[in-house]
């Protein structure tokens, strides 16, 4: 069953997608780029982060795309976005437009934020 | 530190994650170690470790049953299957933890079944049997000294058999040493000839040997396994052949020094440490109704630490119309505190009797002591079956003297304190060597006790004493 795991999409592992929607990092950097992107926000810990990136991998929404030559002590596995990843990044993010534009409507935003 | 500390967190993730993600979470923890310094940085960082625990270990559990294993070959061929929730087996660790633990349980339970003697439940009710207790601080001098009286040639006791010397019927709980033929024979054999050396009854000594033999050669001896056991049959055995309490086979675990000059520094503190909180064992001083005076004394214990005690209850039972001397609970001590209590009782120096050792200064009586008026009051000697030794040479002796009533049992009968005689490692003999001339002309109490003049119940002694000294009263 794969849809039933990232259905809903849990929120670490959208992040994890958009993070991984500009280029290929790992497992540091999404974290990252994760915090810069939320603003610091969210800082993925350790066994979320992989956790996520654990399900990520088995419904094949991201790929491994070997080992980073940065240092030959701390070699890292880097991760990409798959075209799957991507749509379904995609339709989360419709989603998400859905759910804004009826914030929007009801008047839940003060001035013209957003 | 912190990373090792993590490392032991990242533990609690199932195997299949630390498997595949465990180094990755390290590196991205040495990352963040590396990028956030300062106590605050590193304060969130835990937090946010902390959080990520909490909300990521669960999941990775609920993960699992989606590993479950089938055996679909099995189920298929009738036999029966087994899914199995986690595929791999238990760690190492488990295992040796498991043998380990189990090794550490039997070690236990073994050593617990090979010391019931040491056992406080078990000591405890040894020493409520009626027989002489082994832990009474009195019989520690009185042996010391007996051993010590008498150096020809002799072994002194050995410090740990002073305080531990076992009666036949405790020594049993000591802890059992296998025994075989050979250290039977060995200790047979040393106890005849011991026996033939030094005990004073040579018709006794011959009648022994008799026995020993033939119950050796009848074989006896051989189911006995038991070293404590053995000592306690032998002691038996002798006592029963000569009518001799006095003789004993000791069994010490400990092993029994060759020589050992004098008496050891440890006993004589503990001794004196239990004088000391036992008042000297001079359990009871008071005047009853009709001033009486009554005096509970459970030892006669070593003047050069008692004296002042002693003295001090003699003085306040100065005034008494009559004195009652319970010696229902008394198992013996120095023959000198024998004679300094009994001091108080004329107005002149009397011999005391002793069958354990010679005449000596102390053989007599310090009468009259200056001030004392109790030298021709009533008195009247509480005795049991327990009695003995040091107490019974009391009683003894008031009786002979026609200066006390003695009321209750007849004694326990243990008139010499044998001399010890090391056998090897672990066997001892003790045997008396000297029985002086008796001034009443007959037998002593060795074997029979002292008889009292009011036969009753150790129980009902001490309410027929006091009716009895009533009467004297009015």
């Amino acid at each position: 069953m794969p849809k039933r795991k990232l259905d809903p999409l849990p929120s670490a592992a959208f992040q994890i997608i958009l993070a991984l929607s500009i280029e290929d990092l790992h497992g540091y950097a999404i974290m990252r780029q994760v915090e810069e992107q939320t603003g610091g926000r969210v800082r993925l810990g350790p066994g979320t982060l992989y956790s996520s990136i654990q399900t990520l991998l088995e419904e094949k929404l991201i790929q491994e795309v070997g080992l980073s030559e940065d240092t030959p002590s701390e070699r890292r596995r880097y991760y990409r976005l798959t075209s799957a990843g991507r749509k379904v990044a995609r339709s989360e993010a419709d989603r998400m437009a859905d759910v804004l534009r009826v914030a929007r409507a009801r008047k839940i935003f003060r001035g013209d934020y957003v | 530190m912190s990373e090792k500390l993590y490392t032991l967190l990242l533990r609690l993730y199932p195997a299949a994650f630390r498997r595949e993600y465990g180094d990755a979470a390290l590196q991205l923890f040495r990352d963040r170690l590396h990028d956030e310094r300062g106590f605050l940085p590193r304060l969130r960082l835990w937090l946010d470790l902390l959080v990520d625990l909490g909300l990521s270990i669960p999941p990775e559990y609920r993960r699992a049953p989606s590993t479950l294993v089938p055996a679909p070959l099995q189920a298929k061929s009738g036999l029966p299957s087994f899914n199995l929730l986690e595929s791999e087996l238990p760690r190492p660790g488990t295992f040796l933890f498991g043998t380990i633990f189990a090794l550490a349980s039997l070690g236990v339970l073994g050593f617990v079944l090979n010391h019931p003697g040491e056992t406080n439940l078990f000591r405890r009710s040894s020493s409520q049997t009626p027989a002489r207790s082994s832990a009474s601080p009195t019989s520690a001098p009185q042996l010391s000294k007996d051993a010590g009286a008498q150096s020809s040639g002799s072994t002194p006791a050995h410090p740990d058999q002073q305080s531990s010397v076992p009666p036949p019927a405790t020594s049993v709980a000591q802890q059992a040493q296998e025994l075989d033929n050979k250290e039977r024979h060995l200790v047979i054999d040393a106890v005849i000839t011991n026996l033939t050396q030094h005990y004073i009854d040579p018709d006794a000594t011959k009648k022994i040997s008799g026995l020993l033999s033939t119950h050796e050669k009848n074989g006896d001896y051989n189911p006995i396994t038991s070293s404590s056991a053995f000592a306690g049959l032998l002691s038996k055995q002798l006592q029963d052949a000569a009518q001799d309490p006095h003789l004993m086979v000791i069994y010490s675990r400990q092993p029994i020094p060759n020589r050992l000059p004098g008496p050891p520094p440890g006993a004589l503190d503990q001794y004196r440490a239990a004088m000391e909180q036992q008042n000297c064992t001079f359990e009871r001083i008071e005047i009853l109704p009709h001033n009486i005076g009554y005096l509970k004394l459970n030892s006669f214990p070593d003047p050069g630490l008692c004296r002042a005690t002693a003295v001090a209850a003699m003085e306040r039972l100065n005034h008494a119309g009559a004195i009652i001397f319970d010696l229902r609970d008394n198992r013996g001590g120095y023959p000198e505190m024998v004679s300094l209590i009994a001091s108080y009782l004329f107005d002149h120096p009397v011999y005391m009797f002793n069958p354990r050792e010679g005449v000596t200064a102390q053989s007599w009586t310090q009468s009259p002591v200056p001030g004392n008026t109790l030298a021709h009051k009533p008195v009247y000697v509480l005795t049991s079956a327990a009695t003995i030794s040091a107490a019974e040479q009391f009683s003894y002796n008031l009786k002979m003297l026609r200066r006390a009533t003695l009321v209750g049992e007849t004694t326990q009968g243990g008139a010499h304190a044998g001399v010890f005689h090391r056998i090897d490692d672990h066997f001892a003999v003790a045997s008396p060597e000297v029985r002086p001339v008796n001034p009443y002309g007959k037998a002593d109490w060795e074997g029979t006790g002292v008889e009292p003049d009011v036969k009753l119940k150790e129980a009902d002694a001490l309410q027929a004493a006091m009716k009895l000294a009533e009467k004297t009263q009015h």
